[in-house]
């Protein structure tokens, strides 16, 4: 999949999980720059992931994301 | 979506969280206040319940209490907990806490006595009037003998089956507390895929998220039938859903019911909607039939497991279901949202939809096989007590259909009033009667003037409260014995008798019960010198029946708020005493 692809889907999960039509997601966002982006919401954002691409994120994985690139890298690899 | 609690679909986890985003709030005619304290972290399960309990019309106001901090907020009586002063507390525990706890004990055999000893002594540091809604334990998955592992008492599968065991016994030993069967719904769903260990080392969550819904759905599903939401009838088509075939054309003989072909499915269908009845739902039939077509496998087929007696109404004609349903409903005298419809045909089951949108209709699948699954899938039948009143109430309204047919020989109601031979008494509580008491505040919301709803510490309570005199009020008559059908608890002090609450079957409307207690009340009023007796109407979405009680009495209307609520009073001296119809009547107190 290619990664524009992914991040067009990301967005349309962000936008969705996050209650905001206006958010756009770039590869260095961060949960600092979205507000209602914290730990209970992170958890609902990744089952949104999951499913949405078919794919089940290890603990290791989950924790180890910085930005939306690493998530971005994740589902390249593993919905390839 | 569905707009009940029992509807099956609609229980996707974020279809959920985006309902509870837009709740409405004001418009919901009840507010329920539940206390969630849980061994597992609970945010994300917060709006699921609120957007289920909200399907039911029903404002869930919730005290989330900190992660893992049961007893802190139990045992405190200054915790947070105790000041939101809860009408339920929730205490769901988490099998991964258990098996930390299970790994470190030094005593694996006394381990279940021990957990469960915990659990009971939680129950008692909250007050009784407060019901409490227990989680027990999901079987973990591992299994260090094998299959050997129930053999050996201090294995984990052995010793977390006992901790569920004991936690039954201890709650059918407990007045105020219910169980949730977390273990139940996880092995429903197959404990494999309802587990999520990478989300509990993540998040400390107790599930897959997706299953998380269902969770919220068992908890919600307690709180309204504690709060008197609940199936009290099935409604049921009779060709394709109780036999295969159509009886009309088939004949006895040629109708499928018994041990060949989907014969079989029909009578294990029947077997569990007889068991249904046992526990107190009343069966109806509502069939596209002749009457006497409809009947004959009831009185003739071999392999009915169904008979005439089982069913309280039996509606068989050519007119459409919707009406038919109606004709029942006022038959009956409950809500149509106390009835679910069972009927094969996806067209009878639309046309129900369409025209009684309160009725409860479960999708059936096309194979009578499935019928079952199909039921208990849908979450009809939640219930927050069970007793011998429940045994008897089909039967009771059986006797009551034969009642409105004595009825028609009659010209005028007084005749038919005393012919009944009605036998009352109104007595102070006892302590026989708390489970059924607990009850009937529970189930009754029409003829329900206050909706006080009493858990059985808080009924138990009141029969020392020397300023209060609670009473019962029984009735039989010659067809047939109602038990005990109304409850009145008043409060009385030097200048004044108040109603504090009254509510009545409504199985018993136009008997004259209400005339009856209305002038013992009044005679107990004029006994005591009491300058006036003092009454409150509360209003809620279902009990506009009782709206004008009081101004049918000749109360004086003293004041009305703008939400509907209002107060009433009237001097004994100003009170006609009303005409009785009793036989025979027996007052204590």
């Amino acid at each position: 999949m290619q990664q524009d692809e992914i991040l067009a889907r990301l967005t349309e999960i962000f936008r969705k999980t996050f209650d905001d039509d206006r958010l756009t997601v770039t590869h260095d966002m961060t949960a600092a720059d979205v507000e209602a982006w914290d730990s209970l919401s992170h958890i609902n954002l990744i089952l949104a992931v999951e499913r949405a691409f078919e794919i089940r994120l290890t603990t290791r994985e989950v924790r180890a994301m910085k930005n939306v690139g690493d998530f971005v890298g994740l589902i390249a690899k593993k919905a390839a | 979506m569905s707009k009940t609690p029992h509807g099956g679909t609609g229980l996707d986890y974020f279809a959920l969280v985006e309902e509870a985003r837009r709740l409405p709030g004001a418009a919901l005619d009840r507010t329920v206040r539940l206390a969630v304290v849980a061994e597992f972290s609970t945010p994300h399960l917060l709006p699921l319940l609120r957007a289920l309990a909200a399907r039911a019309g029903v404002l869930l106001e919730i005290y989330q209490a900190d992660y893992d901090s049961i007893e802190a907020e139990i045992l405190d009586a200054s915790s947070g907990l105790h000041a939101f002063a809860p009408r339920y507390v929730a205490i769901l525990p988490a099998a991964e806490k258990l098996k930390v706890k299970f790994y470190r004990s030094e005593d694996r055999l006394g381990f279940a006595a021990q957990m469960v000893a915990r659990f009971t002594w939680l129950w008692a540091a909250m007050n009784s009037g407060v019901t409490i809604i227990q989680g027990n334990f999901v079987q973990p998955s591992e299994r260090a003998f094998g299959h050997f592992e129930l053999k050996v008492p201090e294995s984990m599968g052995a010793v977390v089956a006992a901790v569920n065991a004991g936690l039954a016994a201890a709650a059918r030993a407990a007045n105020n507390v219910l169980l949730c069967d977390v273990d139940h719904i996880a092995a429903e769903i197959g404990r494999a895929s309802w587990a999520d260990e990478a989300l509990w080392s993540l998040a400390k969550l107790p599930c897959r998220l997706d299953h998380l819904p269902l969770l919220a759905q068992a908890v919600v599903g307690i709180v309204l039938a504690a709060e008197g939401r609940m199936i009290k009838c099935l409604a049921l088509d009779l060709d394709n859903t109780l036999w295969g075939g159509v009886i009309g054309d088939d004949g006895l003989a040629g109708i499928a019911l018994g041990e060949f072909d989907e014969g079989e499915a029909f009578v294990a269908f029947q077997h569990f909607l007889k068991d249904l009845k046992n526990r107190g739902i009343i069966l109806a039939v509502v069939s596209k039939n002749d009457m006497a077509n409809a009947r004959l496998p009831f009185q003739k087929h071999p392999h009915m497991v169904l008979r005439e007696d089982d069913v309280a109404v039996f509606i068989a004609n050519w007119d459409n279901k919707a009406d038919n349903l109606r004709r029942l409903q006022a038959t009956l005298n409950i809500g149509f949202d106390a009835i679910a419809f069972i009927d094969d045909n996806p067209f009878e089951r639309d046309l129900v939809r369409q025209f009684l949108p309160d009725v409860v209709v479960p999708e059936l699948p096309e194979d009578p096989a499935l019928y079952i699954r199909a039921l208990n899938a849908a979450h009809l039948f939640e219930t927050a007590s069970y007793s011998q009143a429940d045994r008897e109430r089909p039967k009771q309204y059986r006797v009551e259909a034969q009642r409105e047919l004595a009825k028609v020989a009659f010209t005028n109601i007084e005749d038919y009033l005393a012919s009944l031979g009605m036998k009352i008494a109104v007595e102070r509580f006892t302590p026989f009667q708390v489970p059924r008491i607990v009850q009937l505040m529970q189930r009754s919301n029409q003829f329900n003037l206050t909706t006080q709803r009493l858990g059985a510490g808080a009924v138990a309570a009141l029969m020392h409260d020397a300023k209060c005199l609670p009473l019962t009020v029984t009735l039989s008559d010659k067809f047939g014995d109602y038990g005990l059908i109304s409850v009145v608890i008043l409060r009385l002090s030097e200048a004044e008798i108040e109603i504090e609450s009254y509510l009545m079957s409504c199985r018993v409307l136009k008997r004259g019960v209400e005339d009856f207690v209305m002038n013992e009340i009044f005679t107990l009023a004029a006994a005591r010198g009491a300058k006036r007796v003092v009454g409150r109407y509360l209003k809620t979405a279902k009990n506009a029946m009782v709206e004008n009680f009081y101004q049918n009495f000749g109360f004086q209307k003293d004041y009305e708020w703008s939400n509907g609520d209002s107060t009433w009073s009237l001097a004994p001296a100003a009170y006609a005493p009303r005409p009785v119809f009793m036989a025979d009547s027996r007052v204590t107190f």
